[in-house]
């Protein structure tokens, strides 16, 4: 036992000093392994679908203090909480969850507008963002202002409200939670602010330090969002894929590194003199990989 | 500080790698790219890496097709890691 483990770990004559998982048919099966895991997690998913998971602890209400934080950040005014634009992002994520898709346009064409239109949402312009399997507000506020095109909607100056729809289902086979912003401005504030152009040149003239107060005021007061679940009483009950995918990649990976560490450090001591690829190199790339995906946020945005 | 024979040997090499690792860590982990810009930056630092191994075995005078599919499968295995667990 100790001596066949020796073959796959030490560098010696019988494996031409170079241990044996180093070898590329040895990294291949390793690879081959990994993509395995891949399938079977999906292969879990389709046929048992609820087993695996991403819990989350998001509210309506947290994402809508985030977003107006993010504004107020940046000089704006906050976004009004609008429930029927709540009513279409939620129609919007529930419609995703029915018809399996993750994306801004079902497979049946239907488009983001479709929603607003259906809640009878007159708008002049509008927006949506997208994301899931996130477990809190804060990553998933980071991912959206990580990403010029959603935070361009969320400190977009010409919307002045927001519908947050929070729902949590089963997409693909696995559960998780999708959150859905809709940014309008209804048709009518358009033709208000034109006919009142004093009204909006004093709004302009509030300092910015001004405006965070209006904000904080408004913020204080309780926003009843019936589409908002909180999630994290049930974060429990299923096994999230991520934290399965990362377990076995930081193992693989960690065995690699210390079989490379262990291998340079026999090589180093006996004086061999092998054709093979650079030590130092291969730790390097492995460890910057293995941070990566430690350390990488969690979530999907579009 | 143990430093390995072959960084002594090849300092600018390793130093112009450690560069590559180093840019790519910055950007991935501080740059408001978003995920499709971390995959990017996953490929790009994947194919230096590979790149670089064609670069450092050639002037070292010991560039063989085993240490090229080496240092490719390498580079894939992280690819594979990240692209199928993350993105």
């Amino acid at each position: 036992m100790k001596h066949n483990l020796s073959y796959y770990f030490i560098p010696q004559e019988k494996n031409n000093f170079r241990a044996q998982i180093l070898k590329n048919g040895f990294l291949l099966i390793l690879v081959g392994f990994y993509l395995i895991n891949q399938s079977v997690i999906k292969f879990i998913g389709t046929v048992k679908p609820g087993v695996l998971g991403y819990s989350s602890e998001i509210t309506a209400q947290k994402v809508l203090n985030q977003t107006n934080l993010e504004r107020q950040n940046s000089g704006l005014p906050p976004l009004k909480f609008n429930s029927t634009l709540s009513e279409s992002a939620s129609k919007k994520a529930n419609d995703m969850f029915s018809q399996n898709y993750w994306a801004h346009t079902s497979p049946n064409g239907t488009t983001p507008w479709d929603f607003f239109k259906a809640v009878g949402y007159q708008y002049s312009i509008a927006g949506e963002n997208l994301a899931r399997d996130f477990y809190d507000t804060e990553s998933l506020m980071k991912g959206w202002m990580n990403s010029p095109t959603h935070k361009a909607n969320i400190i977009n100056p010409k919307y002045q409200e927001i519908g947050i729809g929070v729902v949590n289902g089963t997409l693909g086979g696995i559960k998780t939670t999708l959150v859905v912003q809709h940014f309008g401005t209804p048709m009518k504030n358009i033709v208000t602010k034109q006919t009142q152009p004093k009204q909006t040149q004093v709004e302009q003239t509030l300092e910015p330090n001004q405006q965070g107060l209006k904000d904080v005021v408004i913020n204080e007061k309780p926003v009843v969002l019936e589409n908002s679940k909180i999630l994290s009483e049930q974060k429990s009950e299923y096994i999230n894929p991520l934290t399965i995918n990362k377990i076995i990649g930081a193992i693989i990976f960690s065995l690699i590194i210390i079989v490379l560490f262990i291998d340079g450090y026999f090589t180093l001591k006996n004086g061999v003199n092998r054709l093979t690829g650079s030590n130092v190199s291969h730790i390097g790339f492995l460890l910057i990989i293995l941070l990566f995906m430690l350390y990488q946020r969690q979530g999907a945005i579009f | 500080m143990i430093i390995p024979k072959e960084v002594k040997q090849k300092p600018v090499e390793y130093l112009s790698l450690a560069l590559i690792f180093f840019v790519s860590l910055i950007i991935y982990f501080f740059a408001p790219i978003g995920s499709h810009g971390q995959r990017l930056i996953v490929y790009f630092m994947a194919g230096c890496y590979f790149f670089w191994s064609i670069i450092h075995h050639y002037r070292r005078g010991d560039l063989s097709f085993s240490i090229v599919v080496e240092y490719l499968v390498m580079a894939l295995f992280g690819i594979v890691l990240l692209s199928a667990s993350l993105f």
